[in-house]
């Protein structure tokens, strides 16, 4: 039992990290945590949980099918724990989902809103349907364990066949509907993974993956356990997952074919490279692999394969839900290493799930037994810590709970509080004005400022008296400081004191005694800046300095020249003298080529196509 | 330094205190687990809760039990639990820090108790220091972490206060501050493995004596005498070589 017990310390520090991340998803939203984007709203979690999820669960409809409609009695052992995983699987849908909706508590409104032309429509329908039924078909295995629960039990076992024929129906509806999602983007799905007939080949790799996925579960759980691995009764299984993933080459090479983009699959490059790799592991590599004998009848060589055939399957519905999107623009989508924890923790927590069902109710034939939790047992001390935590429940109790403290403290760690759940305005630094007679102010550099006409508006402000109009503070020994030099951002309010530079020991070097004579050290009680800086406001400036929080460069620029050039248009009845193109007329480059209809933004903005179609 | 002080006060400082709070949610979870599993597993349910309570309710009120064995050292521990709750929870500084971080805060000490209130934890803590090490029957009872943690404890209380008064330098007043800085992490950080967990189990462990021992008064006195060690003081029972391991499961066999 060490390797179960491994492995759940794993997925509890898998579990105790995502919770973090989810106690930041949910409490500052999806921009804090996740490099989505307008252009990119669907990433890791659609192709991943959503997608990939759903693919995963096919096992459970293609067993109930193979045991119960087409009587192959010999699969009956695995049965139940393809159904446990359907169930989980799309329960970890439902959960990564709730991550990714933008608003999770409306997700009851399909329920009452109906559009029935959306294939989300009916995949949401679908899921949750058959997320019913899957709860059905499990609950008489937990309920064999209370003798209260039996007529219910009885009843489900009865009413089993219409429970699986609704199964089978609802999964193939929505195992393909996945795909029709995928119709409405020609324009922005590769044209090696975009088709007509995405559908199709989404239930077609889904009925493969199925077969796979059952393989690939038994044995892997069969090592973990320690069990007999049932190697003989899923041999047919990957003879027939061999015969579905050659049937879904061959669509899916005629399909290319049909539409005439075999030329794609020669045209060198990030798609064509991708396009190989995903149908080598998904379709061409298991295959072979499937055919030959020696592969199909070992256990090592069944894992292996369906191994390699699950992963491909899931990238592929990765690479359909975002990966192989055509880039637009200049957005390159790669997910935040908080969405990867999320995907990661509801994977954790199903196979958790998973875990304890198997060791807590009968889904094999016989539960796993640990031989360290019988109470007869002498107990064995820990060779490093010399202790002994206890039987195995309590030691687990307390093992897995301190891995899951410590990386769910290291998730919060790692998650900075942000100020606001949106970013906010991003940082402009501003650069000051150039020129002499006439300056130009143009503080973020795009190209669209205004010329100030510095000497002009001296002369009539009354000459060299006139400088402590605007330039009402100055750096130390400076007279008539810049603007830039306080107001450095052309939007956020600027620092123009800088506590922490002078108390550093590489800036001011000042002891807090030195500003702060008296407790408590606060703001209030400090030292002004005068008193060291005897220059700091010249004689005669109008603009009081109170706090040394510098407003943005734009507001304090408009509030300066906008104030006079109001009472101006006043007093001199020109209204125009206060409008914006007073100021604002032109667009310069910063060359001054005189071509003011190249707006280098502009053509950013657009969003080019990557190739021709 | 400056960045060495920032790490301290920024990432450090969130996991010190996010391990501080869930670890010892996790320990109070654990030990109710295991009150209410020992009672399911008794075999009979009798429990003297009222007892229980008042026992309790005794320790955390410690007045009744400072005239028991060793008075001076009751009192210096009470007074110093006093500071040393007050002052990292309740320093204006600390408080404002608070608010900075999480946006509400609430009221705060002011400058001259709160003097005061560290000046009481050091010099008790002082005290304390002495009581364990001049006491032999407390030597005999004490581990290596009972010598570590007043002084780690007392730490960034000498320093916050030098830091607080002191005209210093930058420099010394960085280096004073990044011992605070860190000695409070570590604190934090290991809070939840160590004996300081009472902070939150107190009001737990006379009920997971009663419920899952089931002593009855005077228990320990009849153990000291099966063992052998009646009447004997402690310092001279803890010196006495344990029977060796082979021995002791003979015990347990007959």
């Amino acid at each position: 039992m060490n390797r179960v017990y491994r492995l759940k310390f794993i997925l509890w520090l898998v579990v105790g990290l995502a919770s973090a991340v989810a106690a930041a998803r949910f409490t500052q939203g999806l921009g804090a945590i996740t490099n989505l984007s307008d252009p990119t709203p669907w990433g890791l979690w659609v192709g991943f949980d959503v997608m990939g999820g759903v693919a995963l669960a096919s096992g459970g409809f293609i067993m109930t099918a193979a045991v119960y409609i087409f009587r192959l009695e010999r699969l009956h052992g695995v049965v139940r724990p393809a159904v446990l995983t359907a169930f989980l699987g799309y329960v970890a849908v439902a959960v990564g989902l709730l991550f990714d909706l933008g608003l999770p508590w409306n997700i009851w409104h399909m329920i009452v809103f109906w559009n029935p032309h959306s294939p989300l429509f009916e995949v949401g329908w679908c899921v949750m349907l058959y997320l019913t039924v899957l709860t059905l078909e499990l609950f008489p295995v937990p309920a064999q364990e209370f003798s209260a629960l039996a007529k219910v039990r009885r009843i489900l076992v009865k009413g089993r066949l219409p429970l699986v024929v609704a199964g089978i129906g609802l999964s193939t509806l929505h195992q393909s509907s996945l795909g029709s999602l995928f119709l409405i983007m020609p324009y922005r799905l590769h044209p090696l993974w975009y088709s007509p007939i995405l559908p199709l080949l989404f239930l077609i790799s889904a009925i493969g993956l199925g077969m796979m996925m059952v393989t690939f579960e038994s044995h892997s759980t069969a090592w973990l356990y320690r069990r007999k691995p049932e190697t003989e009764a899923l041999a047919p299984l990957g003879g027939a997952a061999r015969w579905v993933l050659l049937l879904y080459m061959a669509t899916r090479l005629a399909d290319l074919a049909i539409r005439g983009q075999l030329r794609y699959l020669v045209t060198p490059g990030w798609h064509m490279a991708l396009f190989w790799l995903e149908m080598s592991v998904m379709a061409i590599v298991p295959a072979i692999l499937f055919s030959l004998p020696r592969v199909r009848r070992t256990s090592g060589g069944q894992w292996a394969a369906a191994g390699l055939g699950v992963f491909g399957v899931v990238m592929n519905r990765i690479d359909v839900g975002g990966l192989a999107h055509l880039s637009r623009g200049n957005h390159i989508y790669l997910p935040a290493w908080t969405e990867v924890a999320i995907s990661a923790g509801v994977v954790a927590g199903a196979t958790l799930a998973f875990l304890f069902m198997v060791e807590r109710f009968r889904v094999w034939e016989q539960r796993p037994a640990d031989p360290l939790a019988d109470p007869h047992k002498l107990p064995e001390f820990d060779r490093v810590g010399m202790t002994w935590l206890g039987v195995p429940a309590i030691a687990g109790r307390m093992v897995y709970s301190l891995g899951f403290i410590f990386a769910a403290a290291l998730g919060l760690a790692l998650l900075a509080p942000q100020p606001a759940a949106s970013r906010g305005v991003d940082p402009q630094p501003v650069h000051r004005a150039r020129g002499g007679a006439i300056l130009w102010i143009d503080g973020n550099l795009d190209g669209f400022g205004v010329a100030f006409p510095h000497d002009r508006i001296v002369k009539r402000l009354g000459g060299d008296t006139s400088c402590v109009q605007c330039h009402h503070m100055n750096l130390p020994r400076d007279r008539a400081s810049g603007c830039y030099e306080c107001h450095r951002d052309m939007y956020l309010t600027s620092d123009a004191f800088q506590h922490d530079w002078h108390a550093s020991p590489e800036g001011g070097r000042l002891a807090c005694v030195q500003c702060h004579p008296s407790q408590p050290r606060s703001a209030a009680g400090a030292k002004p800046c005068t008193g060291c800086h005897k220059d700091l406001t010249p004689a005669g400036a109008t603009i009081p300095v109170k706090h040394y929080r510098a407003p943005g460069y734009v507001q304090s620029m408009h509030v300066l020249c906008i104030n006079c050039h109001v009472q101006l248009a006043k007093q001199e009845g020109k209204p125009d003298f206060a409008r914006c193109v007073t100021c604002h007329k032109e667009r310069r480059g910063l060359t001054d080529s005189g071509d003011t209809t190249a707006r280098p933004d502009a053509v950013r903005g657009i969003l080019l196509p990557a190739m021709t179609r | 330094m400056q960045a060495w002080i920032e790490f301290g006060r920024g990432p450090l400082f969130r996991l010190a205190f996010c391990l501080m709070v869930l670890g010892l949610l996790r320990v109070v979870v654990l030990t109710i687990v295991g009150i209410a599993e020992a009672y399911r597993r008794n075999s009979d349910r009798i429990v003297p809760w009222k007892a229980i309570a008042r026992q309790t309710l005794g320790w955390l009120v410690p007045v009744r039990r400072l005239l028991g064995g060793r008075p001076v050292y009751s009192v210096t521990s009470f007074l110093f639990h006093v500071g040393l709750l007050a002052v990292p929870l309740f320093l204006a500084a600390h408080v404002r820090l608070w608010r900075g971080a999480v946006g509400f805060a609430w009221p705060a000490l002011p400058q001259r108790p709160a003097d005061y209130f560290t000046l009481l934890a050091i010099a008790a803590g002082a005290g304390l220091i002495c009581g364990r090490v001049f006491h032999r029957g407390a030597r005999a009872l004490s581990r290596l972490q009972d010598y570590i943690w007043p002084p780690l404890l007392l730490a960034p209380f000498v320093t916050g206060y030098v830091c607080a008064h002191a005209a210093l330098g930058p420099k010394v007043y960085q280096e004073m501050m990044l011992v605070h800085i860190y000695a409070a992490d570590l604190i934090m950080l290991t809070i939840p493995f160590t004996k300081i967990a009472h902070c939150v189990l107190a009001p737990f462990s006379q009920a997971v004596t009663a419920v899952a021992w089931k002593f009855v008064p005077g228990a320990g006195q009849e153990v000291a005498a099966t063992l052998g060690y009646a009447g004997l003081p402690i310092w001279v029972a803890n010196s006495r070589s344990a029977p060796a391991a082979g021995d002791k499961k003979e015990a347990l066999v007959k």
